[in-house]
């Protein structure tokens, strides 16, 4: 009886201790587990895992904008007892100077405007003052001619300094310019010469710089923006994407040199892809990005006022990657970059969203890669399924979902901050300021490759050229590795100076002996054979040794 | 000149006699396999030299990744097999006077200037910036040249040809190399298919012995 008892105590102790154990661990394991991998990428260019810049901080539905105001009649913003009080298939959103976003509600055909926190402030459903007409059946059934108001699908808005807002109205083929009152000021429609070859003119993304010309995405023209003066005239194309050299358009290219006339008719044109969407910064450059899949050439371009892209010019660098090197095929989709918005934020930091995996990935104004951050719909809390469009402000980014209908809110965290304070001093020269931040990131995130570069070059800076020489080493960065090595090889050059032209002369005054002696066949060559013949007699002993040794090892 | 020198001065003597160095030792009929083999082991020593050291700014992959040896032994010493056994089915055909033992320590001597060369522009690369890579590239450049010219007198005095017979032979030993090398792969993997094929039968056959 007592054994079994024992065995029964016994029994349920275990159970008790493994039960405990199970708990610990699925707590440990719920903590830390983090709803967005983050990662970079090394110098092979593979990815390694990273620390999280950017962590999730809110997620805000029509519902928390207060959009049940706009079907509330006592409230001053109601519309109609029948305005839906949640977002549909919202394409983008804008944040205008003054802090406040603009939201195309596509599917409900509307605007909301709301300040910098989501709570609502105005919506704008209809614009008076228009031009175009359209045909309406209306209750009789007879067909009317009457002004249009309502915008039908829009996709794109910018609001400029003095809270001008320029609407893509995609199905009306149309950008509204109107005031706060919804006033039309100018629509900017197709244009009517023989340069604009489109039939249509569906517009879906507009930003206008700041001398007021406007600039207009067409999905069906891929010869760059649509340009307008602020009077509405057409003005020309702006920054078409170049031809990605494939090997199909080598072979078209040369096949056209022997082709005939007709034959030459029916090859296929080398076309550039169009870009999908662009953002124009606080220094008037657009940037533009291109969304279709597996299009290296001019996936990113950052573009002067005359239509030039200076990525290349600005960055120094030959070949610029951006969104994630490496395609991922999982349980049979294949699923590859298609960056679809671009955001500019302080200090040049370039946001890009990419379609398809709902990540966003963060550049510096150098187009080095510091974090990747959000993910697609698999994922809990930040998980994307449409992502459509990203604004940024100050630490936080928002990222607009038009499936999900709602905004979610990106907040950097302690290890962006440091990252970003270290990347804005590093990016301006200031290396030695910046070696504390990068230090820093190095013992937070050891997988990041930037931060030994930074502090390599801080270190070369102070003339600690070993050091330098490690992290460049760390780093695989071949180019600062090879100045820190020539700046220390100078060092040594000069440190032993006396030492070495010392040795070399010695080396000349015995070669010259040698040299007499030869010529006067003076060398004692007897004498020497004899030092050598000593020399083994001393040494074979001590080589028998080691070779006994080396095989009574082998035996043993 | 007096001829009688050990296989080493034979060795020195060739390399630095290009154009009769060859010559000489066919008539003292001289050249040792012995030191042939040596030098052959040596070519696999500085291809993975070439490979694995160097300095950081020009060979930063010998400081990351994962070595693999079986590449690097292909590329020196099956290499040289097959360019031995090529060179000798083309030239018996062609007249040629060498035996396989003779084309071996020929080529193997040529091969000795390329094996310096290449192994004192990876140990000069620990010395010079970026800048000053033209003394890399001259180091090898001069070692592999002066191969290419040993290699040409090599198979001239070997076979006894004339110099474009000896060049158009070469070429064609490298086509019969790259037959080769073909064959190779195809035989391997084939071989790769039965052993799989047999595989399978054995755990088959052990699966219904076990239940």
């Amino acid at each position: 009886m007592i054994s079994v008892t024992r065995i029964n105590i016994k029994k349920t102790l275990c159970v008790l201790l493994a039960f405990l154990m199970t708990c610990s661990l699925m707590a440990t394991t719920v903590f830390a587990e983090d709803p967005c991998t983050s990662y970079s990428y090394n110098a092979w260019g593979k990815a390694v895992p990273s620390q999280n810049g950017y962590l999730v901080k809110d997620t805000i539905t029509g519902k928390d904008m207060g959009l049940d105001q706009l079907s509330d009649p006592e409230s001053p913003l109601f519309v109609s007892e029948k305005e839906p009080n949640a977002l549909n298939d919202a394409k983008d959103f804008f944040l205008s100077s003054k802090n406040e976003f603009y939201i195309v509600d596509t599917g409900n055909n509307r605007i909301l405007k709301t300040d910098v926190n989501f709570n609502l402030l105005a919506c704008y459903k209809t614009f008076t003052g228009s031009k175009l007409t359209e045909e309406v059946v209306d209750e009789t059934g007879a067909t009317v001619t009457r002004e249009v108001t309502d915008l039908k699908a829009p996709y794109g808005i910018y609001v400029d300094n003095d809270d001008i807002m320029y609407i893509a109205d995609r199905d009306n083929q149309r950008v509204v310019k109107c005031n706060q009152n919804g006033e039309v000021i100018t629509e900017y429609t197709r244009p009517d010469t023989e340069l604009y070859n489109s039939q249509s003119f569906y517009c879906t993304k507009v930003i206008v710089d700041a001398a007021k010309n406007v600039y207009v995405i067409c999905p069906a023209v891929n010869k760059g923006a649509i340009m307008f003066s602020p009077s509405g005239t057409f003005v020309g194309y702006y920054g078409a994407n170049r031809v990605e050299v494939t090997a199909e358009v080598i072979k078209n290219k040369i096949w056209r040199k022997f082709a005939s006339e007709s034959q030459r008719a029916t090859l296929v044109n080398a076309t550039p892809v169009e870009y999908a969407n662009f953002d124009i910064d606080s220094e008037g450059f657009i940037f533009t990005v291109t969304e279709v899949a597996n299009v290296s050439t001019d996936a990113v371009k950052k573009l002067n006022p005359a239509g030039n892209n200076i990525l290349e010019l600005t960055t120094n660098a030959a070949d610029l990657k951006f969104g994630d090197q490496e395609t991922v095929t999982y349980s049979g989709t294949t699923y590859q970059t298609r960056l679809t918005d671009i955001t500019i934020g302080d200090n040049g930091l370039i946001n890009i969203l990419d379609y398809t995996s709902g990540r966003i990935f963060q550049y510096d104004r150098d187009c080095n890669l510091l974090f990747t951050f959000g993910c697609d719909q698999e994922a809990q809390k930040s998980g994307f399924d449409n992502p459509n469009a990203i604004e940024c402000l100050g630490n936080l980014i928002y990222v607009l979902d038009g499936r999900n209908n709602d905004v979610t809110v990106f907040e950097e965290t302690l290890f962006g901050a440091y990252v970003h304070e270290a990347v804005e001093l590093f990016n301006r020269g200031l290396y030695e300021e910046a070696l504390e931040y990068w230090r820093e990131v190095a013992k937070r995130d050891g997988n990041y490759n930037m931060a030994y570069v930074a502090i390599g070059r801080a270190l070369l800076n102070q003339d600690n050229y070993d050091e330098a020489l490690e992290y460049f080493k760390i780093a695989f960065d071949d180019e600062d590795y090879n100045r820190a090595f020539e700046a220390r090889r100078k060092e040594m050059l000069r440190d032993n100076f006396t030492l070495i032209t010392f040795l070399i002369l010695i080396l000349v005054v015995i070669m010259i002996v040698i040299g007499y002696l030869k010529k006067k066949g003076k060398i004692p060559q007897k004498l020497i054979r004899t030092f050598f013949k000593w020399l083994g007699t001393k040494l074979k002993p001590l080589a028998d040794k080691v070779i006994t040794a080396a095989k009574g090892g082998k035996k043993k | 000149m007096i001829y009688d020198m050990t296989p080493l001065q034979w060795l020195s003597h060739v390399i630095f006699h290009p154009f009769e160095g060859y010559e000489d030792m066919r008539w003292k009929k001289q050249g040792s396999i012995k030191i042939s083999m040596v030098i052959v082991f040596f070519l696999f020593v500085a291809q993975v030299f070439k490979a694995r050291f160097g300095g950081f700014a020009f060979n930063m992959r010998a400081y990351s990744d994962i070595f693999n040896v079986v590449p690097i032994l292909v590329q020196s010493v099956v290499y040289y097999l097959t360019w031995v056994v090529a060179n000798w089915s083309f030239c018996t055909l062609l007249d040629g006077e060498g035996n396989m033992k003779r084309i071996a320590i020929y080529s193997a001597y040529a091969l000795v200037p390329y094996i310096i060369g290449s192994i004192l522009s990876t140990a000069v690369s620990y010395f010079i910036t970026l800048d000053e890579t033209i003394w890399m590239t001259a180091l090898s450049q001069i070692g592999l040249w002066w191969s290419v010219v040993l290699m040409i007198s090599g198979m001239k005095a070997c076979h006894q040809y004339s110099f474009t017979k000896t060049i158009a032979c070469m070429v064609l030993t490298v086509i019969g190399m790259l037959l080769m090398l073909c064959l190779l792969v195809l035989i391997m993997s084939l071989f790769q298919q039965v052993w799989l094929f047999f595989f399978t039968i054995y755990t088959e056959i052990m699966y219904r012995v076990r239940s």
